[in-house]
């Protein structure tokens, strides 16, 4: 699941909803431990952009966005998070905006502007562009 | 409130600026025929993500982009009936002066207000940050406009209510 290989056919639903539950509850106890910005850097490891699956996608968005929404410190979130979550942060960004609930939106806003201020256009333009590894 | 519009606006901003590159590209099935790839949809690998941006539940702004064109669609807040009115109204009345504006789509795509479509050529004639400065100074102003059409109704019809009624004093 690095995201190197090939594509992984997660046509098995018992694969999928157990990665899923694995990855909620090391969520759940990173942020129990008030430290968001881990919880979203292991939500956005092993996001399967090369996954087909649908069922994939959407149950790591839910993973991903309970960690967004617990971010409140936007400075700290950019100290520490490596360049190459950007791309997929910037992904997950626009798919928040397209939900058009009103706290996910303005969460989403704040650290959009934020990021394409660290990460440039080239990051948007990036998520734009690549049809094939969406989230 | 204010920060929220901001941040909309901002967001949009930075997405037309990575969006907005737009080169000449003819038809590839029928020769000799130029034709804005975003409008048609035939081709996957000449379209981009279709981006969708929403400040709230009610307004939100579309964004899709291919390689010769770019079509923009706007919803806007529309709070009561009379708003709605007002907005379809007023436009309506500027999409069909769409010529005038050359950027604006005559009609807006299902389920917007408001569509622009800008191409390779307009691009070539015109600045592409003054393009998107007008097309965010639209977005501020619409709301503007709106709200001082909403206004200038509601004191008409409260000036001649006032007057039908004196009679009956």
């Amino acid at each position: 699941m690095s995201g190197t290989g090939g594509f992984v056919e997660a046509d098995n639903a018992e694969a999928v909803i157990t990665r899923f539950e694995h990855k909620s509850r090391k969520i759940e106890s990173i942020l129990k431990q008030s430290k968001p910005v881990e919880a979203l850097k292991t939500a956005l490891e092993g996001s399967p952009p090369n996954t087909r699956d649908e069922r994939g996608k959407s149950s790591n968005w839910i993973v991903v966005h309970r960690a967004i929404m617990a971010i409140k410190d936007l400075d700290g979130l950019f100290a520490s998070l490596d360049p190459e979550h950007y791309d997929i942060l910037m992904k997950y960004l626009y798919r928040g905006l397209s939900t058009g609930n009103r706290p996910t939106c303005d969460q989403c806003l704040r650290i959009h502007k934020r990021l394409t201020e660290r990460a440039g256009l080239g990051c948007i333009a990036r998520s734009l562009a690549d049809t094939i590894n969406t989230v | 409130m204010a920060n929220s519009l901001r941040l909309y606006l901002t967001c949009i901003r930075s997405t037309l600026e990575a969006a907005m590159c737009l080169q000449n590209f003819p038809c590839q099935e029928v020769e000799r025929h130029n034709k804005p790839e975003v409008e048609l949809q035939t081709s996957p690998e000449l379209l981009l993500n279709p981006v969708l941006i929403c400040r709230n539940e009610a307004e939100k702004c579309l964004i899709e982009t291919s390689i010769n064109s770019l079509r923009i669609s706007l919803k806007v807040k529309q709070a009561d009936e009379l708003e709605n009115i007002l907005t379809k109204k007023f436009l309506r009345f500027l999409s069909m002066r769409a010529e005038a504006f050359q950027v604006l789509r005559r009609k807006p795509v299902q389920g917007y207000d408001i569509s622009f479509l800008i191409t390779n050529y307009h691009c070539e004639e015109m600045q592409k940050h003054k393009l998107i400065d007008f097309i965010v100074q639209f977005m501020e102003d619409i709301d503007k406009e709106i709200s001082e059409l909403k206004m200038s109704v509601n004191t008409r019809g409260r000036l001649v209510a006032a007057e039908f009624l004196k009679q009956f004093i």
